[in-house]
Parts: structure tokens; sequence; C-alpha cells
């Protein structure tokens, strides 16, 4: 890893010494270990802060659609994440010419939740070596293993190698097995109607419409949520079962043929809501629906956005 | 005003008994709203001063805050002018007499007519902000109070002769010898016999003098943001100069947190502030 | 006068008063914790080393609550007002009492009382847990605060290896323990050495001195754009903060009902007038109200900082945005604008 960022401060200082682009979004550290935050690198002296690791645990392509369409912008995508900016790109959201995808293979991003369930909370240091993980906690190092600590979407994740970018940095890794999310979708679609009813009340029950699942989501750009809409108000606002279960529900279908299983809706989650079964389900039906997945070009127009004048099927469905 | 078991949120019933256009567009309507109950009448009244606000209070809508349109002396009803603008005010605008209606207040500080006692008071508005000035001007011509102020001048500006609000009462006040009255359109008008021009400018020609006077402005934040330096040109200090600020507001009494400019709560430590008082505000408007 | 109570008695001690009282106390639930009500078969999350995750400030402002229940075609309300009968709250930090002290500063004024807050905070006795081991994204000592603060709270718990020991505060603290058992000198020596020594192991996370002041003269500088860059604009940060207070009321037409609501200054409808005009368009003015309001607009009220130093907002911010460097940044960068002015 430390080889990746070396490489990684490398390429991003030649392009801010060339100039080619006006601002680099990747990561940089925090004064807490575990908590490296989004950054925004426009002179080479900030990159004594870059980082990467196992921690960056946000979607970078979130930040995409602050800026003007004419900022060139480089990026350090993921594979979830270049899906991402290919979703963007094809819902016009930035132009393909003004960025500059500096790609990485990902091993998978960590749960913090899950590190501090398994030593406690005052972290003071971390590191990583392959597939080791250590921390110091009250002044011991504990090691773990990174394959016990990855966020659940990432335990899914099928495609961890950027699918569109100007550079490629670390060696490609294999692609994950798709019959791990098939699998977790099947169990909760084998459950009856009641039983998926009480799961999703479970979790939409502990919701706190703080949407940071939206904001953390690069795919909910929308100047006015629906749920901010006052003329008509679509939904209750409050956090009754009714408000709550129409906004985990709206969301996920708004979410449809776009999602591409990043997790970090999750991740931001404050109350440990699940809420990638529902997008992932979907994501499932519209590959079998439609064989598509979001994000795996930067061309092809997700099914719900596309339409064709000599549709021999009747308008609409 | 401590009183337990009393609950600000809850509006004051309230019935419409005139409800009329103001203006030839239909924009803006005049609402007259009497109380339910006698005792909140008589609770509102010994709180009121012009420049306060309520909070109209339909169920199934919300609520929003307008300013006050009537004096105490008029009579036991309260009114209101409202603009057409969203939703709520759409609504309200399909209301009759008869009508039932909610409402809380009044609310916020209102104009410091204590202070003003024994000053020339300069009244300049605009547009259908001029409805709280229309309740301090009927406030301060009254016999009653009249004699507590030196001159009173007026100057109100709308966009056409159609837009003016109160006409046939404002008509009235250029036979009054105890004040004047400036109405100004923007733009020339047949059969429109006063001044053509935006309002800054009218104040200029105007020039009320600043000698033991103050002044008080309200309209849109435009009209509002041209005329103050014109007041500080003619000589006015900061701390004779008065504005009523508007901004979204919900609970009208500075517990919900949504209207502040710095520290102070526009429902609460408002909407009446001097010019002083802003100048000493962070630009969060 | 200290009291002991001792752990193993806890539950038992629990239900009795569960009798005379509603009883609320932290449990989990999934990873977290929260106040709930307590049970026979409650699971305490007595052992964290700080607060909750969720708030209990929504204990006397809940996240929604109905405030009347209308019928739109006779023009009629009822007011409704659920209000606990006698309450304990048990195992609150000391963060989030003297938070209540702050917000009764604006629910309970002299011009307009809150009747929800005040009935709530009437009907209740705080019991407190000290931390013992304070975590290093709390910092209530810089603000003014401390692991064992008193402020709000009507007993305070020190707790020991099979006891806490109970300082009571108020008379309503003094009445509820009254008939338990006296702690010891050797307690007492505990506590006062535990007390401490986690006042001790807390570092100053920022100057306080001057703060606002810096705060204010940077009103119409980057920083905020600066500090801002990363931040999401969710409302984690407000709605876990103890101090945050903002909310809405909206008609539930469907249910005919007037429900107030949590809102936050960091949500973009906030401030938008029906005009369209909004006054904090963007994220960095919207962070701007959130730190100007906790760290000077509180002063100008009460001579107080708005924040009581929790560490919620550090801990679950889905950015790892930290309140503490943002507000070292502001001391770093005023300095830098008066040295290139």
């Amino acid at each position: 890893m430390p080889e990746l960022k070396t490489e990684l401060r490398n390429n991003i200082e030649q392009l801010l010494n060339d100039q080619a682009v006006d601002v680099v979004i990747a990561f940089k550290k925090a004064d807490l270990p575990l908590r490296p935050q989004p950054a925004f690198f426009r002179n080479v002296e900030e990159l004594e802060d870059l980082e990467y690791n196992g921690l960056c645990q946000n979607n970078l392509a979130n930040y995409l659609t602050r800026y003007p369409h004419d900022t060139k912008i480089g990026i350090v995508v993921r594979g979830c994440e270049s899906r991402s900016v290919n979703a963007l790109i094809v819902e016009k959201q930035h132009p393909r010419e003004n960025l500059y995808m500096i790609g990485v293979p990902c091993q998978g991003i960590l749960d913090i939740r899950k590190i501090i369930n398994k030593t406690g909370e005052d972290i003071t240091d971390y590191s990583e070596d392959g597939d080791q993980v250590s921390v110091i906690f009250k002044g011991n190092e504990i090691k773990l293993q990174r394959s016990d600590l990855l966020h659940d979407s990432c335990l899914r994740c099928v495609h961890p190698n950027p699918v569109n970018a100007d550079v490629l940095l670390g060696d490609p890794l294999p692609e994950g097995d798709p019959t791990i999310v098939r699998q977790a979708i099947e169990e909760f679609e084998a459950l009856d109607r009641d039983e998926r009813y009480a799961w999703f009340q479970k979790e939409a029950e502990r919701c706190i419409r703080c949407y940071a699942c939206r904001e953390a989501c690069p795919m909910c750009y929308c100047t006015e949520c629906f749920v901010d809409h006052t003329t008509p108000r679509w939904t209750e606002s409050d956090i009754s079962q009714a408000g709550t279960q129409a906004w985990h529900i709206i969301r996920a279908f708004h979410q449809a043929g776009r999602c591409t299983s990043c997790g970090a809706c999750e991740r931001a989650c404050p109350m440990d809501i699940k809420m990638t079964y529902l997008t992932d389900k979907l994501n499932k039906d519209m590959l079998e629906v439609y064989q598509f997945e979001a994000g795996m070009d930067d061309n092809t127009p997700p099914p719900f956005a596309s339409f064709n004048l000599d549709d021999k099927n009747r308008f609409v469905i | 005003m401590s009183d337990n078991g009393h609950n600000p949120y809850n509006p004051i019933p309230m019935h419409i008994v005139r409800a009329y256009y103001e203006s030839n567009d239909r924009s803006l309507k005049t609402f007259e709203l009497v109380f339910d109950h006698q005792k909140d009448c008589d609770q509102f009244f010994s709180n009121y001063d012009p420049g306060q606000f309520c909070q109209l209070s339909i169920f199934g809508k919300g609520e929003a805050p307008f300013g006050i349109a009537s004096a105490a002396w008029e009579g036991e009803f309260v009114r209101f002018t409202v603009q057409k603008m969203g939703s709520f005010t759409k609504y309200i605008h399909t209301l009759q007499a008869g009508d039932p209606i909610g409402m809380r207040g009044p609310l916020g500080n209102g104009f410091p007519l204590e202070d003003w006692k024994g000053k020339n008071i300069v009244i300049i508005g605009g547009g259908c902000a001029f409805s709280t000035l229309y309740a301090l001007t009927k406030h301060v011509h009254h016999s009653k109070h009249r004699p507590d102020y030196e001159e009173l001048i007026v100057i109100y500006g709308a966009r056409t002769s159609g837009l003016c609000m109160y006409k046939h009462d404002i008509e009235t006040w250029y036979q009054r010898s105890d004040m004047e009255i400036h109405q100004a359109i923007d733009v020339p008008e047949e059969d429109w016999s006063h001044h053509v021009g935006y309002v800054p400018d009218v104040v200029k020609d105007v020039a009320p003098s600043p000698q033991n006077a103050v002044a008080v402005v309200c309209g849109p934040p435009i009209m509002t943001k041209y005329t103050l330096p014109v007041l500080v040109n003619l000589g006015f200090a900061p701390e004779d100069i008065f504005t009523s600020l508007e901004k979204r507001m919900k609970c009208g009494i500075g517990k919900c947190g949504r209207c502040n400019i710095g520290s102070k709560y526009i429902c609460k430590d408002g909407p009446v502030f001097s010019l002083a008082e802003l100048n000493a505000l962070p630009a969060d408007i | 006068m200290m009291y002991i109570l001792v752990k193993k008695n806890l539950d038992q001690k629990l239900s009795e008063w569960s009798a005379k009282y509603e009883v609320v106390a932290p449990q989990k639930v999934e990873a977290y914790s929260q106040f709930l009500p307590f049970t026979e078969s409650s699971e305490l999350a007595l052992n964290e080393p700080h607060n909750t995750r969720y708030p209990p400030k929504s204990l006397f402002l809940p996240q929604s609550e109905v405030m009347l229940k209308y019928n739109k075609r006779l023009n009629k309300f009822d007011e409704i007002r659920i209000l606990p009968e006698k309450r304990i709250i048990f195992g609150i930090r000391p963060c989030d009492a003297s938070a209540l002290t702050l917000l009764d500063t604006v629910f309970d004024t002299e011009e307009y009382q809150d009747p929800y807050w005040a009935g709530r905070r009437e009907n209740t006795i705080l019991v407190g847990l000290g931390c013992s081991e304070p975590p290093s994204t709390c910092f209530c000592t810089t603000v003014g605060y401390g692991p064992f603060n008193h402020d709000g709270l009507d007993a305070i718990m020190t707790e020991l290896d099979d006891v806490f020991v109970i300082e009571a505060l108020s008379a309503k603290g003094e009445k509820l323990f009254s008939d338990f058992p006296a702690a010891t000198n050797e307690h007492e020596l505990s506590v006062l050495r535990i007390q401490s020594n986690a006042k001790q192991g807390m570092n100053q996370a920022f100057e306080t001195e001057g703060l606002k002041q810096t705060l204010d003269h940077l009103f119409e500088s980057d920083y905020w754009s600066e500090i801002a860059e990363s931040c999401l604009g969710c409302g984690v940060c407000t709605y876990l903060c103890p101090t945050c207070f903002c909310f809405d009321i909206v008609d539930e037409v469907q249910r005919n009902e007037r429900v107030r609501n949590w809102d936050t200054c960091m949500f973009r409808i906030y401030s938008q007038e029906a005009s369209g005009h909004n006054p904090r368009p963007t994220i960095s003015e919207r962070t701007r109200q959130r730190l100007m309001h906790k760290y000077s607009y509180w002063l100008d009220h009460i001579e107080k900082i708005g924040c009581t130093g929790c560490g919620r907002c550090v801990r679950y911010c889905p950015v790892g945005l930290d309140i503490r460097a943002m507000l070292r940044t502001a001391s770093n960068f005023e300095s830098e604008v008066v040295n290139v002015g």
C-alpha cells in the first residue's frame, strides 16, 4: 500500500505541476487515524497530507457535481467510483474531457464500526500491509485481518478495478464473484411478504431523516429532492413510519439503474441502517431484465432514462 | 408573561369579517379578522403595537407571517393584506368573509413608538410591505396620539396605481392638515397627479429634514437597499432610521432557530431594527 | 451526601423505581446506544466510554412531536401535549445534562415558555453517570465543562469496580437516594481520584479565549468555504448534537396533525424563502451558521459557548470532519489574514 500511495502522490504532483487539472479530488490524513477525509488538492505543497488506505470510506464521485462543467478535475477512482463517474458523465453532470481519472484497483473499504467493535473506540494509530491491518489501542498493537473488517458492500463487490481511467496505478485485482451479491439478495427474496416487510420496517424505523445517505451518494444530486418539495408535499417529513418508509423506498427506486453498489450510503448512516439490500435488489433486477449494470461505460444511458421512438411496447411498461 | 398551561403554538380561533381585493390585478387581498373569544381579543389588544406581525394559521396548509395593517383604535379586528405568492397565500386568497382562520400573535417588537414621541416621523413604504406602515400612520394620526408627535410625512410608492393599497383612506389623507402624503408610481399613467418614479428618488425630491426626525422604511429589499443611503445622505443618523425585516419563520417566538441574522432573531428581536442595529449585524441576509 | 448503589442490585433498583416512575436508560440498539424505557428485558449500555449515539435531548424535544390534531372542516383542534408522569433518566452523561440547561434558556424564557419542554423538564429527575475514561473524541473540558460536571443533574454517579458512588446534587436527587447506603471514606477517596484523573486525561482541544472575536472577524472570509469543502450538508452533526434545537412545524395532511420535527441549518431548504431567495445558498454559509451559532451567537445570548464537547459530531461525521480541527484552523486562518493584510 505505501508504494501505491507514493505512486498516487507522484501522479497527482505531475498533474498539478503540468497544470493539467484545476483540482484533484482525493483523500487526506486527519487528526483521527481512522478518519481520512475527502480532500481537494490545488497545490503540490498540500500533497504532504495525501492519504490512501482502506479507511477512505467516501465515494469521491459525489463531489463532481459541485463544479462548473469547465473545471478540469482530477479524481482518484476505485472500481465503484469509476462507475459512479461514468454514470454522472452519462447524465451529463461533467464532460469526460474535463476529467482525469486516476484509477486504483480497490482491495475494499473497511468498516470503521467493525474495527471499533473488535478493539475499542480510542484507536491512536493505524497501518495496513496487504491483508493485515494493525491498530494501536490503549498503547497496544492489535493485528486484524482485512477480510474480517471489510464493509458489507465491499464483501459483495464485483468490479474492484476501475472500468474507466486515464491511468491505472497498481496491479489489477481479480474480479469479484457475482454469486455472492446474488446470494445475499436471493436470501432476502426468499422471505415471505411479511418477513420482508418486517425486515424493511426494522431498518427504516431507525431513520432520523438526516439524509446522510442522500448527501453521500454521487447519484443523489438533484437540486431539489422529492422530500424537500413543498407544493405538493410528496411524503410526510417526520420520523413516523409513513415518512421514513416512503423515504427509503423512493430513494432506492430513484437509484434503479444508477446505483453502483458502492455502499457510501450505509457507511454514512449514523443509525447503522442497512439500505443496500434495496438497491442491490434493484441492481439485480436491472441486470436480469435489461442486462444493465450502472456505470460500466460512459455512454449507455440507464434503461429508465432512455427511450426509443420505435419501441414496440406500449408506453409505459 | 410566563403562563404555565398557555401554549404559544396554539392558534387563536378567528373569523374573517371582511375580505376584499386591494389591487386591480387581484394579487393583493385584505382580510379583516375578528376574535371568536373576547378574552383572546382583550389579550391581543393589551399587547399590540404597530410594526408587529402575526402567524396566520390554516389547518392542513400551515402557517406564515404577515404584518398587521390595522391600528388598535380602529376596532376589535385585525387587518392583514396578503400578496399572492406561494401555495399558502394562494389558498388564503380563496377565503371569504365568514370563513374561519387561526392566528398567533401579536409577535415581534413593533415600532419603538415611545422613543419617537416628540419627534417628526417620516414614513417611507413600497409595495405590500406598506401594510404595517399603514397601521403606523393610522396610529400616529389618530387624535389620541397625534399630539405626541411632531410632523408626519408619508411617502408611499407602488409599481402602478392599480397596485396602490388602501386607496380610499389614503385619498382622505390629502385633506388632512396635520400630515404630508406623497404617493408615487414607477411609470407615468393617465389621471395620475402624484409623483412618478422610484421611492428612493421620491425621497430625494421630498428631502425630509433629519432635524429631530426618525425615518422608517419598509418595502421590497431592493427599495430598502437604495432608500437607506438616501436617508443617510440627507443627514439621518443610523440610530434614527428604522426598517422591518422578513425571513423565513416557523415558530415566531424565537425558538425554532430559523430566522436569525447573526445573534438576532427576526421574529423575537425584530422585525423592526434601526439601521445602527443592522450595521452591527453580520451580512447574513 | 454520597451514597452507593451496588452494581448487582442495579436492575432491581431500576425495577423498583419503575413502579413509581418512568425509568429511561441507555440501551443497545444494533451497534449503537440510545435512551429507551427500562423493562425487565433491557440490556443496559452503561459501559460505553461516552454518551449514547442518539442524544437524550429527544426525551425533551422529540425528533417528531404532534402538537395538535385538527379538524379542517370544523376548524377546530385539540391540543396534544403528551408529557411523562414522573420520570427518571438514568445514566445520562454530564455533557448531555448540561446541554439541557443551555436549551432551557431557549425554551423556558420569561416571554414565551414552551410548555412541551417545560413540562418534561419539570417531571424528570436526571441521574448522571460521570465519564471515568473520556475518549479522545470528547472535549468537554475545552468548552468549560468536564467529565463530572454537575450542571443540570440531580445526582451524579462515579463508577467503581462493583458500585456506583452517588452524589446527590439537588433536593430531588437527595430524596431519590436518601435510603441508599452511605458511601465510605474509601469510596469517596476513589471517587476523587477517578474524577481528577478523568479530567487531567483530557487535553485542551482548541483555544476558546478570543475564539468568538476570531470567528466574527472571519465572517466574510474564505475560511468557511475552506473548512466546509468536504462537508456533505447532511444533518448528522446537528441531529446528534445535544445543543442543536432547531425545528420545523408542518401539517401532516393525511393525519390531520400539526407536527414539529427537528430541522437543521445544514439543509439547503432550511432558510430558503418563499420568493426563492436563500440567504445561505451553499454549504459554506450553512457551516458558518452552525459554527457561529455555537461559538459566537450563544455567547451573545447567555455568555456561554453553545457546545458541551460531547464529541458526537466528531465521531459520526460521514466525511470525518472534526469541529475541533475546524476551530483550530480559525485562529491560524485569522493570523494569516492579518499577516497578509
